[in-house]
């Protein structure tokens, strides 16, 4: 979908918006996230980088490891994105029941 | 059950026809009015945008690279609801419910986008419950 804002340009990556699902589904690791990818640790850190840098994730350290999750704060971000979203297409479905009606 | 997870958006529009085509150009006729322009992975590359009307259906837009999921189909009620778990990445996993009621001689069409904020994943089962739960209910109210 069109980007509208840091958060959602973050996620216009195919990559990014997979680490950002798994994330949805329970903090992970760097290396538990690279695990579950097709990509490397380093390529895995980076996207985190991103993401980190639009508010849509934090990372606390665990012992030796860092440990990323979602940041509640970017996902009301994505509920405004698609409440203005939903605006947009009701409108469209509006005129054209409008048009129909004519 | 939980409320952080119900913040949820919701939308009412009316039109001037009645349910059954109302249902009928929110669903099968989707490619006549969404906006694919502002709203899609291909933007003006969309040629269309299916709405499968099964269960387990698929709503997806269509691009000379190929196929692009948008949402499934959890539940159908031709012409009076739907629901769909919304798969577009950055709402993955979240529900979108379209309820058609008469109105006059039009119907009231409510949109709710529901299932944001679920980042514990103790809320993502408490919400699935929800719609467990609500399921069925609106069975039981059936029988």
């Amino acid at each position: 979908m069109s980007a509208n804002g840091v958060a959602l340009d973050a996620l216009g990556d195919p990559t990014r918006r997979q680490i950002f699902d798994a994330l949805r589904r329970g903090p992970r690791s760097v290396g538990e996230l690279a695990g579950g990818l097709p990509v490397s640790r380093p390529a895995v850190s980076q996207h985190l980088r991103v993401l980190k840098e639009a508010g849509l994730v934090v990372d606390r350290k665990d012992g030796t490891r860092r440990v990323y999750r979602v940041d509640p704060g970017g996902l009301s971000e994505i509920r405004d994105y698609f409440d203005s979203f939903w605006n947009e297409a009701l409108d469209r479905f509006a005129e054209e029941a409008r048009k129909e009606q004519e | 059950m939980n409320t952080t997870v119900s913040e949820g958006i919701r939308k009412t529009v009316l039109v001037d026809f009645p349910p059954e085509q109302a249902f009928d150009l929110f669903t099968r006729r989707i490619a006549k009015w969404w906006p694919v322009h502002s709203h899609s992975y291909g933007g003006d590359e969309v040629t269309n945008v299916v709405f499968e009307l099964e269960v387990g259906g698929r709503v997806y837009e269509v691009t000379d690279k190929g196929e692009q999921d948008w949402g499934r189909v959890l539940e159908l009620e031709p012409p009076n609801r739907f629901l769909l778990e919304w798969l577009i990445g950055e709402a993955c996993g979240t529900a979108v419910e379209v309820t058609f009621a008469p109105e006059g001689p039009g119907s009231r069409v409510v949109l709710e986008h529901r299932g944001f904020g679920a980042s514990d994943p103790r809320d993502r089962y408490s919400s699935g419950w929800e719609f467990v739960l609500g399921r069925f209910a609106s069975e039981s109210r059936k029988a």
